[in-house]
């Protein structure tokens, strides 16, 4: 009879970890990634002195393999508190990228548990104790609750202890021994069973399956999603002298019926022996390979499956195992450990029902051809997750995160031409440009991703020296819908090239954009509060200032709702494209005359530095931002009459006017699918609600704007979209998207529809 | 003054924030390569927006060549002493003699009892560390023969096996401020390491408690200048100088060495998380502060 588990086979090593020769079980593990091992671990015995503290060696071996995983069977629980166990061994896997495994086990030597100082526990006692041990790490780990934890057992007690670290990956627990309590243990909860051949001897190993099988089936457990791993010993020899001594090909026959027959999925070489290391990576383990496909009526899965837990938070209607190939490995899913960390971007809430990770342009393109098969759903293109109006996280839908794709290299010193992929965020573009005495003016802040910014507009620091971002391209590379990869440009693909600058989320994914950067040496950077008690005059007297200013100045203005008892107080930033401190001083001066001011700092700094304001953790955004967005000509002071009524008002908690201007208005208002040249100031007001915000902005705002920029625009009444694009350029856009995308793939940032009229077969 | 001689140390004392995940590593990698002295950081186990900071500092050792490694300090009620004295030797052993035991006797009790840890009132934590200090020096004293035997109220080590022994000879710092935790300082400690912010009275605080600490060590038939006095420092660089610790790296310098000089401070370990900070602080501060330190020292004793 098959007994076979379906699990992917993998290989490791057992190394002991001497404290005698420190280096020695380093090199084996290190050793152990070369030859192409899946795991090396180590197993702790609190009664031997000679051997390192195997969590410390397994973190020392962390900082120094790239790619093996590593497992610890931890058999000294009792000495150790398992909620730090479970922080520990988050950070471990955090810092490891994902590589931990963990065995817990009850060890050999209970009286030296209580030599050290842990409590004296029967072999029943010492069961249970690894019991809760176990559920308090995975409990610690369960960072979808909220709450504290409290756990009351006979050996653990938590009197509400905060959840997380969340680690990189699922780490798999396994228990280690065969005490059939624990036997029953790993049936009930653990991912995987760690035996030692030698002493649970095969006929051991079939009871033991049986007991977990059972265990599992009375928990309502699949017994195949418990992994099955032994620990071997042997010998290499010339000619057969018993089991596991003699030649590779001995070796084979022995360990075949152990992975066809009682379902082992992972074997361990337990040695110290380099030769023997090699010897069975190279002799045995893909001769056991070949043997077991050739035994078993399917060949085992190339990838690790997914737990009936995991799969019972799949979404209705996405074909999860149709998921290409070159993207299942990176695909997060709802029940995924990743999950938390992918679902939501920076301002917005989401539950996607798909992650997909592309890392290549292909990979775009296997994306694309998925979500075609799933055009019933949304789907989001994500590049930094900072998108206000790019719906870059769904409900239930498909999400493409391009972040993977975020290579920064320069092309070309002479013509300061860099090729940057969607993925990277400003903050790194700018560090790596900063070393060639290069800026590129993009947003105003660090985390923000290239591909969104750059398909839509940016208005940075730098907008009146030196324009928009999208002004500064030369160049993409994109992945259309239908999956064709094409460059465009001035000479290529024209018509795109024009749509991608401004209205680029609705004809593709780009996967490169090329720039021309400009020489940026020092600049001015400051930071003024400023009173706001009188916001007409304040803001009509920064608006002028801005617009009398010399072009290497640009600015922003923050403003919030009145708070009782409190002074009204505006931020204001400004950057000065001059590495003179006199220069810099005297282009401030007439902005801090603006008001009398509360505190100031001014700095000579790198546009690098000022960039660097984010951190690079995952996004935890909550709910829907609610925005609107307008371009104003001038602060003109009915405008800033209107805009105080609106602070006023308390339906706006966040109101934002940046400066465009400058040389964002040289470029021709129909170079590009962006046309708000002429604009000197962009506007944006961030709301509580919908209705409200809506209310107030037409009545008081929407007469002085003309434009929108649709970055910052959440208004999702059809008319918004004649606001982001004047008619003539909407006309042509609507060509174009029924040229490029006619079934509207891209549907969900500032959707064009297609002009039916001009559809035409490509 | 009280220059108790100690060649001067300069480290790093960073958070073991757990996102980004490398921040903290990246920092460690730099303080090395700008040639710091020291790696610190704090070691809060019931805070989950923390990295385990014995699992960090195992990993950030691994990573680096030169610098030393300590908790600043390690929380003793959620390490069990025996387990830690392993931990300890066996990271010394594997960064050839680079690690350093940083240890307190604890605080925030709710947390530490939500984590599962035992609740202990001040007088008892300071015992029960005077006792894990004398299992953890058992434990690595792997040449005396017999296995450990410690008999205290909160930690009973009956008959562990020794070892394994570390690669040099650890110091154990101890983060103190009552007079019970001096007194301890003074009796075991090769070190004292506490937090110029958590001295109300600023550096001139540090007088009163260097004497405590003197007068412990005396009293323990120990010289008091064995006893290393280190402090984490924080403030800002700034183009002009405003207060202590805040204006340009010259002033630092005077500052720094003011403190060595007067207070007997040897070692100085800076609180940020700013990369320039810290090149600021290698680069510049470091070298001049033993620079005036040398010449004072030489002067005095000409």
């Amino acid at each position: 009879m098959t007994a076979n588990y379906g699990h992917r086979l993998e290989f490791g090593t057992l190394v002991t970890p001497v404290a005698t020769s420190p280096a020695t079980p380093v090199a084996l593990a290190r050793r152990s990634e070369e030859l192409g091992y899946d795991l090396v671990a180590f197993r702790d015995d609190p009664d031997q002195p000679a051997h390192l503290d195997i969590w410390t060696l397994l973190a020392w071996v962390a900082g120094r393999t790239e790619r093996i995983h590593l497992a610890a069977s931890v058999r000294s629980v009792p000495l150790r508190s398992p909620a730090v166990l479970a922080r520990s061994a988050a950070s471990l896997d955090l810092l490891s990228g994902g590589r931990l495994e963990l065995a817990l086990g009850v060890g050999d030597a209970p009286e030296a548990v209580e030599a050290m100082g842990g409590p004296r526990l029967d072999p029943h006692q010492a069961v249970e104790s690894v019991g809760e041990a176990l559920d308090v790490i995975r409990d610690m780990l369960d960072t979808d609750r909220q709450d504290a934890l409290r756990y009351s057992g006979a050996h653990h007690r938590l009197a509400g202890a905060e959840r997380g670290p969340l680690p990189a990956h699922h780490i798999p627990f396994w228990l280690d021994g065969d005490d059939g309590r624990l036997l029953r243990l790993v049936g009930t909860k653990a991912d995987g069973w760690l035996a030692t051949l030698d002493r649970t001897g095969p006929d051991g190993l079939r009871a033991g399956n049986k007991i977990i099988d059972e265990a599992a089936r009375e928990a309502g457990r699949d017994p195949a999603e418990i992994r099955r791993l032994v620990t071997i010993s042997g010998v290499f020899a010339d000619t057969r002298r018993g089991f596991l001594d003699g030649p590779p090909a001995a070796w084979v026959e022995d360990l075949l019926p152990l992975v066809v027959e009682d379902g082992v999925g992972t074997l361990v070489v337990a040695t110290d022996d380099t030769g023997t290391m090699e010897r069975f990576a190279r002799e045995v383990v893909p001769a056991l390979r070949e043997a077991v496909d050739r035994a078993l009526p399917a060949p085992l899965p190339r990838t690790v499956g997914r737990s009936a837990a995991v799969r019972a938070k799949r979404r209705p209607g996405i074909a999860y195992d149709e998921v290409p190939a070159s993207l299942a490995d990176t695909a997060v899913e709802p029940g995924d450990v990743a999950y938390a960390r992918v679902r939501s971007n920076y301002l917005r809430g989401g539950a996607p029902g798909l992650v997909l990770r592309p890392r290549t342009p292909a990979e775009v393109a296997d994306a694309l051809a998925f979500a075609r098969a799933h055009r019933h759903l949304p789907l989001g293109v994500r590049s930094g997750g900072h998108g206000i109006s790019g719906r870059s996280t769904n409900d239930g839908g498909i999400v493409i995160d391009v972040g993977a794709l975020n290579e920064i290299e320069v092309l070309d010193r002479a013509t300061r031409r860099v090729r940057i992929g969607p993925g990277a965020r400003w903050m790194d573009v700018a560090a790596a440009l900063h070393p060639y005495g290069w800026a590129l003016t993009s947003g105003d802040y660090g985390g923000v991703g290239v591909g969104g910014l750059a398909t839509a507009g940016g208005v940075g620091w730098m907008a009146r020296k030196h324009g928009l971002t999208i002004d500064h391209l030369r160049a993409v590379e994109m992945v259309l819908a239908d999956g064709t990869r094409v460059r465009a440009s001035e000479t290529e693909n024209p018509d795109l090239f024009w749509a991608v600058r401004g209205a680029g989320a609705n004809f593709g994914v780009v996967t490169a954009f090329e720039f021309e950067v400009d020489e940026v040496g020092a600049v001015g950077w400051a930071q003024f509060a400023l009173d706001a008690s009188d916001p007409v005059g304040l803001l009509t007297r920064w608006g002028a200032a801005v617009e009398a200013a010399p072009r290497d100045l640009t600015s922003a203005i923050i403003m919030g709702p009145p708070r009782m008892g409190q002074p009204r107080v505006a931020q204001v930033m400004a950057m000065v494209d001059s590495d003179d401190p006199e220069t810099v001083v005297r282009q401030l001066q007439p902005l801090a005359d603006v008001a009398p001011g509360y505190d100031q700092q001014v700095v000579l700094t790198s546009y690098a530095s000022v960039m660097a304001n984010a951190t690079d953790g995952p996004h935890h955004g909550q709910g829907e931002p609610i925005t609107r967005s307008g371009f104003v000509d001038h602060i003109t002071p009915d405008f800033a009459e209107a805009a105080a009524r609106l602070l006023a008002s308390g339906v706006v908690y966040f109101f934002h006017i940046r400066s465009v201007g400058g040389a964002v208005n040289d470029v021709p208002p129909g170079a590009m699918a962006w046309s708000h040249r002429g604009a000197n100031f962009h506007v944006t007001a961030f709301g509580r609600h919908r209705g409200r915000l809506d209310a107030l902005w037409d009545e008081l705002l929407g007469t002085h704007q003309r434009g929108l920029y649709l970055s910052f625009e959440t208004d999702p009444r059809p008319e918004r979209l004649r606001d982001a694009f004047p008619p003539a350029t909407l006309d042509r856009l609507r060509a174009l998207k029924s040229r490029y995308d006619p079934d509207r793939l891209f549907h969900d940032n500032f959707a064009i529809t297609p002009d039916t009229a001009s559809r035409t077969t490509p | 003054m009280t220059d108790y001689g100690h060649d001067l140390l300069f480290g790093t004392f960073t958070t073991p924030a757990a996102q980004p995940v490398r921040h903290a590593v990246d920092l460690a990698v730099l303080a090395d390569r700008a040639g710091l002295d020291l790696v610190t950081f704090q070691d809060h186990p019931y805070q989950p927006r923390f990295h385990d900071t014995w699992t960090l500092l195992s990993y950030v050792a691994a990573r680096t060549e030169r610098v030393h490694l300590s908790g600043n300090v390690l929380n003793l009620p959620l390490r069990q002493p025996a387990v830690l004295a392993r931990a300890a030797a066996s990271l010394d052993l594997l960064s050839g003699g680079r690690f350093e035991l940083g240890i307190g006797a604890g605080a925030f009790w709710e947390a530490i009892e939500a984590m599962g840890g035992r609740r202990l009132a001040p007088g008892q934590a300071i015992t029960a560390l005077d006792e894990a200090i004398r299992v953890i020096r058992e434990v690595w004293a792997a040449d005396r023969p017999g296995g450990v035997r410690v008999d205290g109220d909160f930690y009973r080590v009956e008959g562990a096996k020794r070892g394994p022994a570390p690669a040099h000879h650890v110091n154990v710092w101890i983060g103190a401020y009552k007079p019970r935790m001096l007194r301890l300082t003074g009796r075991v400690g090769d070190g004292w390491l506490p937090s110029l912010q958590y001295l109300p009275g600023g550096p001139a605080d540090l007088t009163a408690m260097n004497a405590q600490i003197d007068e412990a060590a005396a009293a323990a038939g120990r010289e008091p200048a064995r006893i290393r006095r280190l402090l984490n420092v924080a403030g800002r660089f700034a183009p002009t100088g405003r207060a202590l610790l805040d204006g340009p790296p010259e002033q630092w310098a005077e500052d720094l060495a003011g403190l060595a000089l007067e207070h007997g401070v040897s070692a100085f370990i800076l609180a940020t998380d700013d990369p320039a900070a810290i090149e600021v602080f290698a680069a510049e501060v470091a070298p001049a502060t033993r620079e005036l330190v040398a010449e004072e020292r030489a002067r005095t004793a000409a």
